[in-house]
């Protein structure tokens, strides 16, 4: 489904990752670690396509990129003036997909605020759109950078339910430093 | 090879400079003497024109590949295309003041030449503001692409357009309705070999110079 | 057959879906509405003050007007491209859609903005300093292509400062450039509408203009493709 070969990436002089290789199948879920300013981040980017980089390719195997690969990223802002359900319709439209918004918003615990504008989300009301918009398409690669930063238990445990259920039908690549959240994985990539 | 090559070079600019300066006058100018002034400003104007068509291709080149050796290649011409066009209304500027009596007339050609020299100016700031270097391989790239038609608009179309024309004191159809004296030709083909062989090892110099620097940078 | 046709209709809901977030956050904020008039009103004011009275020759005022519609354009537009950076929703873009229809939406709104901005330049700029337009068809075809024009140029241009130092001014520093055969071809077009030129040579310059125009939003897709995710 996707193939890593001798990725490297640096700023300025000095290589935040070199060489790096390797493959994620159907049915996987790769966890990512590493101490901060490892490059969990960086290499999610790279990985979805929003970010050369410095070496090395990728190759996806996803189908359409805009359905078939999907990110949670840690710093992703929205637009301050759209409302939740706006950002749900806006997503839909450009990916040509259903926008599911009342179903994902409930099971994300956003029902009640999707007629709120960006600017008014807390930082978790936020984490959780992400999570919405991520699903939204079912696809076949779901990328999280850090899901649960920003999380209460109850949200934990959501990122985990979602990280199982996308595993049945695809793949997970989970970068993060949660203990609860490695534990979903089979297989462990240590940068750093 | 090189060291021949080199005399080489040093012979066919001395005798080319020599050249220029011993063909007889012009006829039919104010200052006959320095209409000569056009054997160094017409072989800069066609080595300014090669540095932009072939700018343009490695542009593309840059665009289609992402890498970085093809941007420093890019980088070099376009200094080089800049070096010439300075030397355009350099020497344009001066054939104005001993020609037309003022260094600068607004001649529709020299101020056209002018705003190609401020979109190389822009490109050169656009590089300058961003520190990325593939973000700024790219991005410059694309404003060179972007720049072509107007360039090839203000060089090529807007001097010969019948209004601008018939203001324009600039000399527009003297090589091509065959009014150039016999000297003068072998004089200006001389300073055009010479110009276009000193482009091309300067273009070499500095391409050697920008890679030695890339691969000083993968050093650990 | 099916799958072009699909395929169409999906880049065509796309555009429009990017054309809707650009009208819906300008209806919400209207800071580039209200920026672009503010600008627009002193512009015509400050010329028509400056001119102390006097009538202004078709020539002159072409220039000035065209001067006031350049700076408009270098002001406003390339927020629509340099805001998803500066506020990191960029990324959104790049994940949900493709170049092609994100560049298409957002042109298409500037060129919508710039054409309604313009074309209210044009007639502030005739009632303050009391001119009388030897043809108004003119002078507004000629300000609506150019607007079209000013459009894809410093959209493009936007895009490309995006992740500079000191944007805004940039933007408008490299697109000033770009923008100089379009101007003395706009110039030539108002110049013949406020009189001072023939007519035909007038909408052959528009003409000029919207064959600038086409060429710009032809092939800028394509460069905004190559930018699109460095």
């Amino acid at each position: 489904m996707l193939q890593a070969d001798g990725l490297g990436k640096r700023f300025g002089r000095s290589w935040l990752f070199r060489n790096l290789s390797f493959g994620v199948e159907a049915g996987e879920v790769l966890v990512v670690r590493g101490r901060n300013g490892s490059g969990k981040s960086t290499l999610v980017r790279i990985l979805g396509g929003l970010m050369q980089p410095g070496e090395g390719a990728v190759k996806l195997d996803v189908g359409d990129r805009r359905r078939g690969l999907s990110l949670c990223l840690l710093e992703q802002s929205f637009y301050a003036y759209l409302t939740v359900a706006e950002h749900m319709t806006l997503a839909a439209d450009l990916r040509a997909c259903e926008p599911r918004t009342k179903e994902l918003l409930t099971k994300v615990g956003l029902a009640d605020a999707a007629a709120k504008t960006a600017a008014q989300l807390s930082s978790g009301m936020k984490a959780r759109l992400r999570l919405a918009l991520a699903i939204q398409p079912d696809p076949r690669l779901l990328m999280l950078d850090e899901p649960g930063a920003a999380l209460d238990e109850e949200g934990k445990q959501l990122v985990q339910d979602i990280c199982r259920e996308q595993a049945t039908r695809g793949a997970v690549i989970l970068a993060t430093n949660e203990p609860e959240e490695g534990r979903l994985g089979q297989r462990v990539l240590q940068l750093g | 090879m090189k060291r021949f090559s080199l005399v080489l070079l040093l012979l066919l600019g001395i005798i080319g400079t020599a050249y220029s300066f011993l063909v007889s006058d012009a006829a039919g100018f104010q200052a006959p003497g320095l209409a000569r002034i056009f054997l160094w400003h017409w072989p800069c104007t066609i080595a300014y024109s090669v540095m932009l068509f072939f700018g343009a291709y490695l542009c593309i080149q840059s665009l289609r590949t992402r890498q970085a050796h093809w941007d420093l290649r890019t980088t070099a011409a376009l200094e080089l295309g800049a070096v010439f066009g300075i030397m355009v209304l350099a020497t344009g500027i001066l054939f104005s003041e001993v020609e037309w009596g003022a260094f600068w007339s607004w001649d529709p050609r020299q101020t056209s030449f002018l705003m190609v020299m401020l979109i190389y100016m822009a490109y050169f700031v656009l590089r300058l503001a961003i520190p990325d270097p593939q973000v700024r391989a790219a991005s410059s790239a694309v404003y060179f692409l972007l720049s072509v038609i107007p360039q090839l608009f203000l060089i090529f179309v807007f001097p010969r357009l019948p209004q601008i024309a018939q203001q324009s004191l600039h000399p527009s159809q003297t090589i091509v309705m065959g009014l150039l004296s016999n000297d003068y030709k072998t004089a200006a083909c001389l300073t055009l070999t010479l110009l276009l062989w000193l482009t091309g090892l300067l273009y070499r110099q500095r391409v050697r110079a920008s890679m030695l620097n890339l691969s000083l940078e993968d050093l650990p | 057959m099916a799958n072009a046709s699909s395929n169409s209709d999906s880049s065509l809901k796309e555009i429009l879906a990017v054309f809707r977030k650009e009208a819906l956050g300008e209806a919400r904020s209207q800071t580039g509405l209200m920026t672009a008039g503010l600008f627009g009103l002193v512009a015509v004011v400050s010329i028509a003050f400056a001119a102390y009275g006097m009538k202004l020759a078709g020539t002159l005022s072409a220039g000035l007007l065209w001067v006031a519609l350049m700076f408009s354009a270098s002001l406003t537009l390339p927020r629509a491209m340099l805001q998803e950076e500066e506020t990191g929703t960029a990324d959104l873009l790049r994940q949900w859609s493709r170049p092609h229809p994100v560049y298409w939406g957002k042109t298409l709104f500037n060129a919508a903005l710039m054409t309604f901005e313009g074309v209210l330049l044009a007639i502030l700029f005739v009632v303050f300093t009391e001119q009388t337009p030897a043809s108004w068809p003119l002078l507004l075809c000629a300000t609506v292509s150019g607007c079209i024009s000013l459009a894809g140029a410093v959209t493009l241009c936007g895009v490309l400062v995006a992740r500079a130092a000191n944007r805004s001014a940039l933007a408008a520093a490299i697109a000033a450039p770009l923008l100089l055969p379009l101007a003395s071809l706009g110039v030539g077009a108002m110049r013949s509408a406020f009189g001072d030129g023939a007519i035909v040579q007038g909408w052959q310059l528009t003409g000029a203009m919207a064959g600038y125009a086409t060429t710009l939003l032809a092939i800028g897709p394509y460069l905004y493709a190559a930018v699109w995710k460095t």
